[in-house]
């Protein structure tokens, strides 16, 4: 199998179409815009062609996580905490507010702060869906309760862990 | 409760495994393992405390903290264009999002905004910068602009006649009609600027 393969940006695409000239087993030329994974080796020719930059090279094993300090990450914690409990809150508010202006602002605040939640979790070790913490916490919630053990047995199938 | 080690081979005794203290068992008593004698023995520096803090650290993700992590995975799978995966993840996010459970109205969110920036951010910021971790460097210093620009819409509400975007990079919230080129959080170009319209 190879390292590799080619991903195209759509937004990035200007059409210019080299990238069709140049593949080797016409991986690139698809009904959907993104290239045909199962056909592409992984030769690169696309992404050396394409003179937008829309194509880039996406490995199939990535480098381990990188490592983090224990008390970062119990810093980055209690402010975890703290936005899990807002964004809580704020679904609650917009579940239970009869005030539309209310329910709004709650949705805005719920947004934002999963997406804050979001990019904390990747600063406190879990950048990597391949990780070994990632692994860990997928079979832990495996024991947790058993209603998504199908959806996360195909996760443990799917990801090619590197640790 | 204190621990005492030897200096020999490293054999902990611990008081309060044992229930008895070190200085009341007999002169002649030798450390287990090596048969070092007892007046070598060295007391370890750090007395180990359970405060509120550390017990808080180690205890189990509740419902809304699985579903974030479960959630931010899913972006990692889709940044690496693994659709499935993806998806699978969010299936997890939703699943426990909908089991998290949290009472209260906006003075609660308040409080712990006001928490959040006057010591939660600070104290982090510290540690990573003594760490030199400059991702965590990032996401604090995003997550300390998005909260407070947070805090100033519950204070003063949203205009009823405004757009409102949020930034889909790091949560910023923009209130008017014209979204600025790019976020002026984290920089990023404005179509990730996302309008969250009212209603529904």
């Amino acid at each position: 199998m190879s390292k590799e393969r080619a991903i195209r940006n759509l937004r990035l695409c200007s059409k210019d179409c080299l990238c069709l000239f140049v593949c080797p087993t016409g991986a690139t030329d698809t009904e959907t815009g993104q290239i045909d994974f199962d056909k592409c080796i992984g030769c690169g020719a696309c992404s050396k062609a394409c003179p937008a930059g829309a194509i880039s090279m996406v490995p199939y094993e990535y480098p381990k996580e990188q490592p983090k300090d224990d008390e970062v990450i119990e810093k980055l914690k209690f402010i975890i905490e703290s936005k899990v409990d807002q964004e809580q809150l704020a679904n609650y508010i917009i579940k239970n507010s009869n005030n539309e202006g209310e329910k709004f602002l709650a949705k805005i605040i719920s947004k934002a702060n999963r997406l804050i939640l979001e990019d904390l979790y990747r600063e406190s070790g879990y950048m990597l869906p391949q990780s070994k913490k990632t692994k860990e916490f997928l079979n832990q919630l495996l024991e947790k309760d058993t209603t998504n053990n199908e959806v996360i047995n195909k996760l443990l199938n799917l990801l090619n862990f590197n640790d | 409760m204190k621990k005492y080690k030897c200096p020999i081979c490293g054999y902990i005794y611990d008081e309060e495994k044992e229930g008895i203290k070190f200085e009341d068992l007999p002169d002649d008593w030798k450390c287990p393992l090596c048969g070092a004698p007892k007046n070598i023995f060295k007391a370890e520096a750090i007395e180990i405390e359970i405060n509120e803090e550390n017990d808080k650290n180690l205890r189990e993700m509740n419902l809304g903290e699985i579903s974030a992590l479960c959630s931010s995975l899913a972006r990692g799978c889709e940044k690496q264009y693994l659709d499935e995966e993806a998806k699978l993840f969010m299936t997890l996010a939703n699943y426990y999002n909908n089991k998290a459970q949290e009472q209260g109205d906006f003075s609660t969110i308040i409080e712990k905004i006001n928490k959040d920036l006057n010591s939660n951010y600070k104290k982090a910021s510290e540690i990573a910068s003594e760490k030199k971790d400059r991702g965590a460097l990032r996401v604090i210093g995003w997550g300390e602009k998005v909260t407070m620009i947070l805090k100033s819409l519950i204070d003063n509400g949203i205009p009823t006649d405004k757009k409102v975007y949020v930034c889909d990079v790091c949560g910023f919230v923009y209130v008017g009609d014209e979204k600025p080129e790019i976020c002026p959080v984290c920089k990023v170009p404005n179509f990730k600027l996302l309008e969250v319209k009212r209603g529904a």
